[in-house]
């Protein structure tokens, strides 16, 4: 029993070990990006050797008015893509589960799927000619519309996974007890998929803020996002301010998501005046 | 009380019957008609065109099979096969790396375990495009990983790894890697530790639990996280011209080509009807090879 | 039989949900509200304009630019071209696509008298890929070029041919750099052979296909110009525009610039003034003050780019480095230059070649 008991404790060590190597992967970027926003640089622009510290160019960004214009943008995008989301994706979840007909449910699985792994590339270009053919004009609302496909999906799949978990006797109490669908669903259901719901919004904000390929096809002078214009500087070498732009949108996102956080635990702790035995 | 403990269906008890269906109905179009107008019918139109003629910036309805014959002619099916090599391989290879640590979350107990997975994926919370531009000052000549490697002296001399597919497969399994944890995870955390524990009760080691029991039941988040991870990989066009030296040519970038560069938009839309075809088939392969999505239950 | 989350109220539940709506209004009142109406719009390149220049002409005018921004002539063109890319005041097209912008009628005919021309460069007025500046005016040019290293190189590079034979060399091999245009990469191989790029047939243009796949393994990358790579060595010999030069040069000065013979490339990077324009005073008000001989001393400065106003290189301000490298360095014969201009029936070929090229490197 020791030995296999070692032999466990051995792997677990070792996974352990490649998690932390992931981890490190994932963030020797990032850390990189926002040591690199202090760089001074040659000339104006980033050079990958660090020649001294400097803070001009959190204020270079600042000024340079397409630059806030486009991050901008992408902020108020994104966060209309994540309440769209947060809707159509959470209505799509329920029924992907909840739907009577295999068949509907078969269906929209399917469409789910085809969201999430059509590439970026055909999506964009088939939007553009869309919209020239039906002489749509492009906008705002045409980039929030052309990022949402694959926010929806994204959402869907995890307020499908808090649907399943759904008991669904509590729905048939509340039944029994009287209350009508949308009573259920307002009083027992949307509590328990909130966390679902809020993970699904916050996971569509961030790859909508991030999205590059389908916003190029669709961006116009007053509409430009930050990934494009990003895109745009590397062909000319980019300066130290659009890693500073970067570092700060990156700060702005932690301390939000850090407050919402901090905002659900309050409300949580304020709706259990009892604590019950846990 | 009788009645509920009855089962699984989804009838409600109570009256409204049809209101609840209705709603159903609701739940179902909501998202149904919106993805039609956004997503499905845009996609529509380019498969309209692919038949169709293209002059410079300009396209005509017609029907013909001229595009398809271009697009799968020498070059162009030469670059569909390499992206599709490209995209296995990369696929492949995150699997690889997410797999193990997904398997270390999967293993924690409680919040500790929402945690790690959370810190997995705090780098979405950052630009894609900064972080591959920083992967090309990491990997560069003079750069802080081969200052590393020369102190360490694991690797000393230059560091020519920018510009190369190497460079490219990196960052490729870097950006597709937390997509990949997830599904993994979220198969992982259900297969019932009595399962592993009575392997081992029965004398398995580690890997011989892992092998016969957690890796076989793990299947379906392996086919989600590979369709996850593999398909959109055909269309990148991204980290290949950053970190690559954009060598090569995948479809993603002929296909935007026509596009942009050439203004031949019935021929990018012959193009990227193909490659929705391939991914249409791979959906089909995979699906046959693990029979379906459903999460293993309990 | 408790959910796992507690019972989140109703009302606490809708204050969650307000506060993305509320942020979204938030971020709209940060300041430059630039949607309004009867601002200008411009489509450019990324970091076109300084930032101090813009924000003169803002206070001069009380209107500020948005600006968006483009990656490649091509998007530029998509976008114009498609009924749906409305809003365009000011485009910054390259030269070589201005004829086929303005056979779609996509930009404005200029009306000269809105317009003062006279300070500027005459020598990049009324050329080929734009007689008589009916669409277009100039902003600032560079020409094609290539910076190399001589130590390992080995010696100098006075033609395209020395270009092409350094390459092929052991020290050299892949440590090359080609751009990504197609122009630019088929360009060199028509001109060693005495061809000229805008009337060349496709025939031509294919026959350069070998001779470039050859070449394509001694590449190292098609991207963007990096000027620490040739600070660092990694790449010793790469095909680049003067400013892109001038920076690698000042990270390392050993480096060297040329513009090889017979012929080279000149291109001009213009204003025009989009036919759907919606705010055309104002797009002549803004050029009228970026035209004027103290903003484009400053432009020059800013950019790297020499701007189009004549008698340039005299007023920059003494300590700029490297000054006579903005210009392409001494001894350019400007005669033997010439711009590319986009032809719809040979665009493809000069594509594909680049493809296959690009291909042949990855292989």
């Amino acid at each position: 029993m020791s030995a296999s008991a070692g032999a466990m404790r051995r792997s677990s060590l070792l996974l352990g070990l490649w998690y932390g190597l992931v981890v490190l992967f994932l963030f020797a970027p990032i850390v990189t990006s926002i040591v690199y926003s202090f760089n001074v640089g040659s000339l104006g622009k980033q050079t990958s050797t660090f020649t001294g510290w400097t803070l001009n160019w959190f204020v270079d960004a600042w000024n340079n008015i397409s630059l806030r214009h486009a991050v901008q943008v992408s902020l108020t995008a994104s966060l209309w893509s994540a309440i769209i989301a947060a809707i159509i994706g959470t209505s799509l979840g329920f029924a992907l589960v909840r739907h009577p007909n295999p068949l509907a449910r078969r269906l929209l699985s399917g469409l789910t799927y085809i969201l999430l792994i059509v590439p970026e590339t055909v999506i964009g270009t088939s939007l553009l000619l869309f919209y020239s053919v039906t002489r749509f004009r492009l906008g705002m609302p045409t980039l929030v519309a052309g990022i949402t496909p694959l926010a929806i999906a994204v959402t869907a799949l995890i307020v499908r996974a808090g649907v399943l978990t759904l008991d669904r006797r509590l729905e048939d109490a509340a039944a029994d007890l009287g209350a009508g669908p949308w009573q259920t669903i307002w009083h027992v259901v949307l509590p328990h998929l909130a966390p679902a719901v809020l993970a699904g919004a916050l996971m569509s904000y961030v790859f909508s803020f991030d999205n590059l390929v389908i916003s190029s096809f669709l961006t116009t002078p007053s509409i430009n996002t930050l990934p494009v214009y990003l895109y745009g500087s590397l062909q000319y070498g980019p300066s130290p301010a659009v890693y500073a732009a970067a570092t700060s949108v990156f700060v702005f996102t932690i301390v939000l998501v850090g407050l919402a956080g901090l905002l659900y635990r309050v409300v949580l702790r304020r709706d259990r005046p009892h604590k019950t035995r846990p | 009380m009788a009645e509920t403990s009855s089962v699984a269906t989804l009838r409600p008890a109570g009256p409204p019957r049809a209101a609840g269906r209705a709603f159903d109905h609701l739940l179902a179009a909501l998202p149904a008609l919106w993805l039609l107008g956004v997503f499905i019918i845009p996609l529509g139109f380019t498969v309209v065109f692919s038949f169709g003629r293209s002059s410079f910036g300009g396209i005509k309805l017609d029907f013909t099979f001229d595009n398809y014959a271009q697009a799968l002619s020498g070059f162009y099916l030469d670059s569909f096969l390499r992206t599709i090599q490209f995209a296995l391989s990369g696929c492949a290879l995150c699997l690889l790396v997410a797999y193990p640590a997904a398997l270390f979350i999967a293993r924690q107990q409680g919040a500790r375990r929402t945690w790690l997975l959370v810190l997995v994926l705090v780098p979405y919370f950052t630009s894609f495009l900064i972080r591959v531009m920083s992967w090309q000052i990491l990997l560069a000549r003079g750069g802080p990983i081969e200052w590393l490697l020369n102190i360490t002296h694991l690797m000393p001399g230059p560091l020519d790894v920018l510009d190369t597919q190497t460079a490219v497969f990196i960052g490729l399994v870097y950006a597709y890697l937390p997509i990949a944890v997830v599904p993994l995870y979220i198969v992982l955390i259900r297969i019932p530790a009595a399962l592993t524990e009575a392997s081992r009760d029965l004398g398995a080691s580690p890997w011989q639990t892992f092998w016969h029991v957690t890796l076989p039941m793990s299947r379906p988040g392996l086919a989600t996280a590979a369709l996850l991870t593999g398909v959109p990989m055909l269309g990148e066009l991204v980290i290949p011209a950053l970190l690559g030296g954009d060598k090569g040519v995948l479809m993603g970038m002929a296909i935007s080509q026509q596009y942009l560069a050439t203004q031949k938009y019935a021929l990018g839309s012959a193009m990227a009807v193909l490659v929705l075809i391939a991914v249409a088939v791979m959906v089909l392969v995979l699906v046959r090879l693990t029979r379906g999505f459903e999460e293993v239950s309990a | 039989m408790s959910t796992p989350f507690g019972s989140l109220s109703r009302r606490s539940l809708l204050a969650m949900m307000g506060a993305a709506p509320a942020s979204a209004a938030i971020s709209q009142l940060l300041p430059a509200n630039a949607f309004a109406a009867g601002a200008l719009n411009i489509y450019s390149w990324p970091d076109y304009f300084s930032n101090d220049d813009l924000a003169a002409y803002a206070k001069k005018s009380g209107v500020t630019p948005n600006i968006a921004t483009y990656n490649d002539n091509g998007a530029l063109f998509s976008k114009l071209n498609s009924p749906a890319g409305a809003g365009f005041d000011i485009v910054i097209p390259s030269s070589g696509w201005i004829r086929q912008l303005a056979d779609k009628n996509l930009l404005l005919e200029l009306d000269h008298s809105k317009i003062d021309f006279s300070a500027l460069d005459q020598s990049l007025l009324n050329r080929d890929y734009d007689p008589g500046n009916k669409y277009s005016i100039p902003k600032d040019w560079g020409l094609l070029g290539v910076v190399y290293d001589p130590g390992a190189v080995g010696g100098e590079i006075k033609t395209w041919q020395d270009f092409f034979d350094a390459g092929a060399r052991p020290s050299v091999s892949g440590k090359v750099r080609l751009t990504k245009d197609a122009g630019e990469t088929v360009g060199p191989a028509l001109w060693i052979q005495g061809k000229d790029w805008n009337t060349a047939t496709a025939d031509e243009i294919r026959g350069t296909k070998d001779f470039l796949k050859g070449f394509a393994k001694h590449v190292k990358t098609f991207s963007g110009f990096d000027p620490a790579a040739m600070a660092n060595g990694s790449i010793v010999l790469a095909q680049a525009n003067q400013a892109a030069a001038r920076g690698a040069i000042q990270q390392n000065p050993k480096l060297k610039w040329v513009v090889p013979g017979p012929h080279s490339e000149i291109w001009v990077d213009s204003y025009s003034i989009a036919a759907q324009a919606e705010n055309v005073d104002q797009a002549y008000d803004f050029l009228n003050f970026f035209l004027s001989p103290d903003i484009q001393v400053k432009e020059t400065e800013y950019l790297g780019y020499p701007a189009a106003i004549a008698g340039l290189q005299g007023k920059l301000s003494a300590d700029t480095k490297n000054a006579d490298l903005i210009f392409g360095g001494p001894g350019v014969d400007f005669s033997t230059l010439t711009s590319f201009i986009v032809n719809p029936d040979t665009i493809d070929v000069y594509q594909e070649v680049q493809n296959e090229v690009q291909a042949a490197a990855g292989a």
